[in-house]
């Protein structure tokens, strides 16, 4: 192979929600390839400083993160991050967080609690996002307002309801989340 | 750590520490931490260079490459981003992006950015949005 292909640009959505919620089972189902794992090292002095020499290897967190990719174009890839479980690394990894085009988080009824943090994380960064209800375990017995309730969602934000392992319903999210930017009034300045 | 690359001791100018098969994981770039530049994020996506020229535009022949950038070039011959690089090689990304960084400013691969998705930038992000609905759809 002699020639290279004309390289694509790329925009980032990211996948949110407590361990073990379905992050990686959504990135796996919209995804066309199976998902990728890569590693970042992060320390606490390595916040807005670059040089890390000296740092001893204890000071060290090696944070893992899944992902995948959907060419929408021969022009554009859309890379799907599932962020890291424990949102206290996310503000040592800006890299992860700057730039996204927006957020889901998923949730699991039986411990909303769980995602309170990845709302949190989105609202304080002004990333959009939206809500994806995974009901991959069975019954959900609450209806949408109970949990928009018990989330203290902003009404605008979108939620949707259905099992995470399922494409069309990863592809719905992530519609709704772009119908969700799309609606959003420009940002002046 | 996960595994990396096993040591290969003629690579290294310093051949004296680290005999074993897990290496921490700076010894890959000779100890440096930071990379020669610092606009590479996780989805920048690299291309290996055809023709690869210097700034006088001379062709640039690779020389003393380490066995990770040959890794990277063949890989990127199919564009990638950071992320993907990162993956394949089992190396955490900033150290990905200190080999990326040595083979953009060797001119043997090519950078692009990502688009730039700030709220502010109106029209162009709209049209994005738009290729991103669409390409969904089609899932």
């Amino acid at each position: 192979m002699t020639t290279s292909q004309a390289a694509p640009t790329a925009v980032k959505i990211l996948i949110a929600g407590g361990f073990g919620v379905g992050k990686t089972t959504l990135v796996g189902a919209v995804s066309e390839v199976a998902p990728l794992r890569t590693e970042e090292l992060l320390t606490q002095a390595s916040v807005g400083v670059d040089d890390l020499a000296g740092v001893g290897q204890k000071d060290t967190t090696t944070v893992a993160l899944d992902f995948g990719r959907i060419t929408v174009s021969p022009e554009l890839v859309v890379y799907l991050f599932g962020t890291p479980g424990q949102e206290r690394f996310w503000f040592m990894w800006n890299d992860l967080v700057n730039g996204a085009l927006g957020g889901v988080v998923i949730a699991d009824t039986r411990r909303l609690e769980t995602s309170f943090a990845s709302i949190d994380f989105y609202e304080s960064r002004d990333i959009p996002f939206v809500v994806a209800i995974n009901c991959f375990h069975g019954h959900n017995t609450r209806t949408a307002d109970e949990i928009r309730a018990a989330l203290d969602l902003d009404p605008h934000v979108p939620l949707l309801v259905g099992d995470v392992r399922q494409r069309p319903f990863g592809r719905d999210v992530l519609l709704a989340l772009v119908d969700h930017l799309m609606s959003l009034p420009v940002a002046a300045g | 750590m996960t595994a990396h690359w096993p040591y290969h001791e003629d690579e290294f100018e310093d051949g004296e520490d680290g005999a074993g098969t897990m290496v921490r994981p700076y010894t890959i770039t000779h100890g440096r931490t930071a990379p020669e530049r610092d606009d590479l994020t996780l989805i920048t996506v690299l291309t290996t260079a055809d023709d690869p020229r210097d700034a006088h535009g001379a062709a640039v022949r690779p020389g003393r490459l380490q066995p990770e950038h040959r890794l990277i070039l063949e890989r990127c011959r199919r564009p990638a981003a950071v992320a993907e690089v990162s993956a394949g090689l089992d190396l955490p990304v900033s150290v990905t992006k200190i080999l990326l960084a040595d083979l953009v400013a060797s001119g043997l691969l090519i950078a692009r950015a990502p688009l730039s998705v700030a709220r502010a930038s109106g029209g162009a992000r709209m049209s994005v949005l738009a290729a991103v609905r669409d390409g969904l759809r089609r899932l």
